[in-house]
């Protein structure tokens, strides 16, 4: 048995070393080839640590493209739309989980449905949408096209937040008084913060990631997101690599710096919010 | 106002409006100095005039296009014009253009490729009279570069240049098997290749894709030429597997042949973008690719090796002789513009001999004629690879060549239909003959669809 | 706050209004209606109508810059015969099946290393997370630059420091190796949200059940088989479902990998959308693409949305 259980423990570390390696040899790929000078990558030199470190890519990144706009975009974007998507999801997930109201479970259920429905085929029509509405090749349509994903996904995360947190608790303080505002206001919130905080950085990191809608929204070269930037590199110029990689790193960092610093929460939202069961 | 007048007359100096034209619109620009103050009130309230968006292409040629740049914006200080410049590139411009059209909000003035006039005809000002003050400058339009401008006698571009290039070829390479300068695909360029290539050393023969990128493009419509057929007959009607079937599969059998069985491709050739070829050249990996003249920029420009070790040649051809497709650049000034004279004014700009000439010369090579004038300027004697890229620019034919040029030319073209067609056989493994039918029904079919207006 | 104030209702005449509508609307309507107003409005303004529009688009002939054309069925009429769209439909299929049955191993895999008695078990849970949270787009053209034909690493690795081959291969230009080439990309991104979602649910799974097990003298693959996949199988369900629907519509990966190249071999049904779109600039059949294929997923959704709903009911 212990043989056996050892033996077992030695396969299991094979296993995760094994797809360690895997997940994280991209990442330590992109980033050495960040710091490669053009020469060191045509000419496969200095391979798996670049020899000397150059740092030309990111000053060409900074200095010649508007990568720096891009992030601006980004930066924009994600914040005020996962904002906004917060606001909305908590109260209508609040609303959905507890109050009780003709029509509720018709609106849970598109809720859902909708955070089902792919973008790949929305973005069409949204995009005629936006035109109508005056917000085509803008980042206030992004900041307006998101919620589409965004507000469904926070509201059925947190209608489970909601939903785990014992009713006694409300109907206590509704007892001593408290509106059925204040008891959501100062009881169900405060002890729901990790789950909102999760929700909002899923919110986050999605509005950060997204492709499809900036790609087709915005025209505007210096108007892009990071990554329609980005992925612009591989039509542009002869030899983007280096840049292309060195803005693959700066993209990335922030969303793994959040989800460093706060993965306990976002480990606990999405098994909470994805599914349950 | 002043400003503006200053402006006017350094173009009447610089003889880029006739003095006719200086007098209609100084009348205009005084007249309306009287008559609304109100307009010049709006206009000083606009923090230093209108506002225009501009497109320019983004090529490979990165001085060229600091320099284009520079014009435009020069351009903006001197006519107190707010500027919005952007760029569209090759894997980018198609999206970018629709998006904005059906957006409504596409840029004032553009610079797009050859497919731009009849692709986006619908949103496009007829520019016909400024595209001939132009051409009439400069000795006329050349013949290959006005099929492409222009429909029943409408312009809906203004022509700027057209790409030069050629077969980039490594002399030394050539020398050291002492064998002689390519003419023609069969059996010329697979003969070098095959012995000169190393595949044990990753050096391969040929480097030309035939996937969806421009590269693909053109190689599969000139190689379609070379061997006497076309995707379109003399009337303009789709013929590819039917007045030219035989031409056309020994033409597409030949392309796939340099892949499958000459084996002078090298791996990974069937997923190549326009930038691969570039780079595989430049990393030594490849005896001779085709390609704009971007790649022997690149070389020159950065002083790299191979850039004294390579030679440009004509485009090699078949048994029909060695043909070129025409891709000019152009001018587009868009319907919805406020300030269309505006955008006239800025293509008169920088058209202008001096400045192009600027651009021409940072460009090495790639900025070909698409005027009489500009063709026999001194500066194509400068460098011997400068002559096979200006011969490939002269000689080129349109999209639709035998036919006319047609708006469902040019959508076979955008989309790709001749290299989807070789995909099918290299990798869907169709015969040649299989893959011409499927196109051709394909071709029909946006022959019918774009034919109904 | 307004609320109370209509739930205290002190006039009789409102009062008993009040108390018809709540017995009609529910008895916290009010408040109800003012939380769930703005999912309303964005889930009717972004989606709802969006949707309805395409439908009508989709029917119509629409080139760039010119008014659509009501033509009824006739551009699914045309896609059903065309041998571009036949083999996309079947691309995606190949993708989605592929990728999902790969991440399903991966993820139980996962679930199960994780699950087991190892040191810095929150450690190696935050790394394998990794491909999960990081944008797919930089993923993807990590990806692009690995299988570079020339300059790549993965043929650097095979062919020169390993010697397994004796040449490098065009990963994302071959037919045979294009497809597995885009589908790994998306197993890799993919599989940390099965793993967790197991290992979620496997934490779930009463222990006695399997100290129950190990007493009838039941070994490690006997125990999986009868007590961990009974007790994951509502999960599996659903993470399935709803990784087949995210598969499915997956757009940025090929779209940067290999645009639906070589030849078509990579073609699926998104990136076959946008290219009709923007590519042949034909709206209206670029939509009757994306929603050729409506029923099913309309179906898929539905019985997706009930195990989800029944899920957390539980």
């Amino acid at each position: 048995m212990s043989r056996g259980g050892r033996l077992q423990g030695a396969l299991g570390y094979a296993v995760l070393g094994g797809l360690g390696l895997v997940v994280l040899f991209p990442f330590y790929w992109m980033t050495i080839t960040s710091f490669k000078s053009e020469d060191q990558m045509r000419s496969l030199v200095s391979m798996f640590w670049p020899r000397p470190f150059a740092t030309e890519n990111y000053r060409q990144l900074l200095a010649r493209t508007d990568f720096a706009s891009w992030y601006r975009n980004s930066v924009v974007v994600a914040v005020s739309s996962t904002l906004l998507a917060t606001a909305v999801g908590t109260i209508g997930a609040y609303a959905l989980a507890r109050l009780r109201f003709l029509g509720r479970g018709f609106m849970a259920s598109a809720t859902l449905i909708t955070y089902l429905v792919p973008p790949s085929i929305l973005f069409i029509p949204l995009y005629a949408q936006m035109r109508n509405l005056g917000l085509a090749n803008s980042l206030g349509g992004l900041i307006a096209a998101y919620p589409s994903f965004t507000v469904p996904f926070v509201t059925w995360l947190l209608m489970g937040y909601f939903e785990s947190i014992p009713e006694e608790l409300e109907e206590a303080a509704m007892i001593d008084g408290a509106t059925r505002f204040g008891a959501f206001y100062r009881i169900v919130l405060p002890l729901s913060a990790p789950g909102v905080l999760a929700a909002a950085l899923y919110a986050f990191t999605q509005a950060w990631n997204e492709f499809l809608y900036a790609l087709v929204f915005i025209t505007d070269g210096r108007l892009r997101t990071l990554p329609v930037g980005l992925a612009s590199f591989i039509t542009g110029d002869v030899y983007g690599w280096g840049s292309l990689m060195s803005g693959a790193v700066l993209t990335t960092l922030p969303v793994i710096a959040a989800y460093i610093y706060l993965q306990k929460y976002m480990v606990e939202g999405l098994t909470a919010g994805g599914v349950k069961g | 106002m002043p400003q503006r007048l200053r402006g006017l007359a350094e173009l009447l100096d610089a003889h880029v409006i006739s003095r006719r034209e200086f007098l209609r619109r100084t009348a205009l620009i005084t007249g309306s100095t009287a008559a609304g103050l109100h307009v010049l009130g709006r206009m000083a309230q606009a923090q230093g005039g209108p506002k225009l968006r501009v497109w320019l292409f983004k090529s490979y040629v990165t001085a060229g296009n600091d320099i284009l740049a520079r014009q435009v914006e020069t351009w903006a200080r001197e006519r107190r014009v707010q500027l919005e410049v952007d760029w569209a590139t090759f894997g980018d411009r198609e999206q970018k253009f629709v998006a904005a059209i059906e957006a409504g909000n596409p840029p004032d003035l553009a610079e797009m490729n050859y497919q731009g006039p009849l692709r986006y005809r619908p949103a496009l000002r007829d520019v016909t009279t400024l595209a001939r003050e132009i051409a009439g400058a400069r000795g006329g339009l050349l013949p290959y570069a006005d099929r492409v401008m222009q429909l029943n006698g409408q312009y809906f571009g203004i022509a700027r240049q057209a790409f030069g290039g050629g077969l980039h070829i490594r002399k030394d390479l050539v020398a050291e098997k002492g064998l002689k300068m390519p003419k023609v695909y069969d059996p010329d360029v697979i003969d070098v290749a095959k012995k000169c290539q190393d595949p044990s050393k990753d050096l391969w023969g040929f480097g030309q894709t035939l996937n969806r990128c421009d590269d693909g493009n053109g190689f599969m419509q000139n190689i379609l030429w070379d061997y006497g057929g076309s995707a379109w007959d003399k009337d303009g009607k789709p013929a590819l597997a039917t007045t030219y079937l035989r031409q056309n599969t020994e033409a597409l059998q030949f392309a796939v042949d340099t892949i499958q069985k000459h084996k002078v491709q090298p791996p990974g050739v069937m997923s190549w973008t326009d930038p691969s070829n570039n780079e595989a050249y430049m990393a030594g990996k490849l005896v001779c690719t085709n390609n704009g003249a971007s790649l022997y920029y690149a070389m020159v420009a950065k002083k790299h090796a191979l850039a004294d070790k390579t030679q440009v040649l004509l485009t090699p051809g078949g048994p029909a002789g060695s043909f070129v497709f025409a891709g000019t650049y152009n001018w587009g000034i868009f319907k919805q513009t406020k300030h269309a004279d505006l955008c006239e004014d800025l293509v008169r700009w920088v058209e202008d001999e001096k400045r192009f000439e600027e651009y021409m010369k940072a460009s090495i090579g790639q900025a070909g004629a698409v005027y009489r004038s500009r063709a026999e300027h001194p500066y194509w004697k400068t460098d011997p690879n400068f002559e096979g890229m200006l011969q490939n620019v002269m000689r080129s034919v349109w999209p639709g060549y035998p036919g006319p040029i047609t708006p469902a030319a040019i959508e076979v073209q955008a989309q790709y239909v001749l290299c989807d067609m070789a995909g099918r056989v290299v990798v869907g493994g169709l015969s040649p003959e299989a893959a011409l039918k499927e196109a051709h029904k394909r071709i029909e079919d946006i022959h019918r669809i774009r034919s109904r207006g | 706050m307004a609320v109370p104030a209509a739930e205290l209702g002190t006039r009789a005449g409102l009062n008993g209004r009040a108390v018809g509508l709540r017995r009609l609307l529910g008895p916290d309507y009010r408040m109800g209606y003012l939380f769930v107003a703005p999912i309303a409005f964005f889930v009717l303004s972004l989606v709802g109508y969006p949707f309805c529009y395409a439908i009508y688009l989709s029917m119509t002939h629409k080139l760039v810059g010119l008014p659509p054309v009501f033509v009824g069925f006739e551009n699914y009429i045309r896609l059903t015969g065309d041998g571009f769209f036949q083999r996309a439909v079947v691309n995606s299929f190949v993708f989605t099946f592929g990728s999902v049955g790969c991440k399903l191993v991966l993820g139980v895999v996962m679930a199960l290393v994780l699950s087991s008695h190892i040191r810095w078990r929150s450690f190696w849970t935050g790394v394998l997370l990794i491909p999960w949270v990081a944008p797919t787009v930089v993923s993807a053209l990590n990806f692009l630059w690995i299988f570079d034909g020339s300059l790549g690493v993965l043929n650097y690795l095979l062919v020169r420091v390993l010697h397994v081959l004796p040449q490098g291969v065009g990963w994302l230009s071959e037919p045979g190796t294009a497809m597995a080439s885009v589908v790994a990309v998306n197993v890799w991104r993919g599989f940390p949200f099965f793993g967790i979602s197991f290992l979620a649910g496997m934490k779930a799974i009463p222990a006695e059940l399997y100290e129950a097990a190990a007493v009838d003298g039941a070994g490690a693959l006997p125990r999986f088989r009868h007590v961990t996949v009974p007790g994951l199988k509502n999960i599996m369900i659903i993470v399935v479902l709803l990784s087949t629907i995210w598969t499915f519509n997956d757009f940025q990966i090929v779209y940067i990998l290999t645009k639906g190249g070589p030849g078509g071999t990579t073609m699926v049904m998104p990136v076959l959308t946008y290219e009709t779109a923007f590519g042949a600039q034909r709206l209206g059949e670029a939509i009757a693409v994306a929603l050729y294929l409506l029923p099913a997923l309309a179906v898929t959704i539905m019985v997706l949305a009930r195990y989800m709903r029944k899920g957390r009911k539980r």
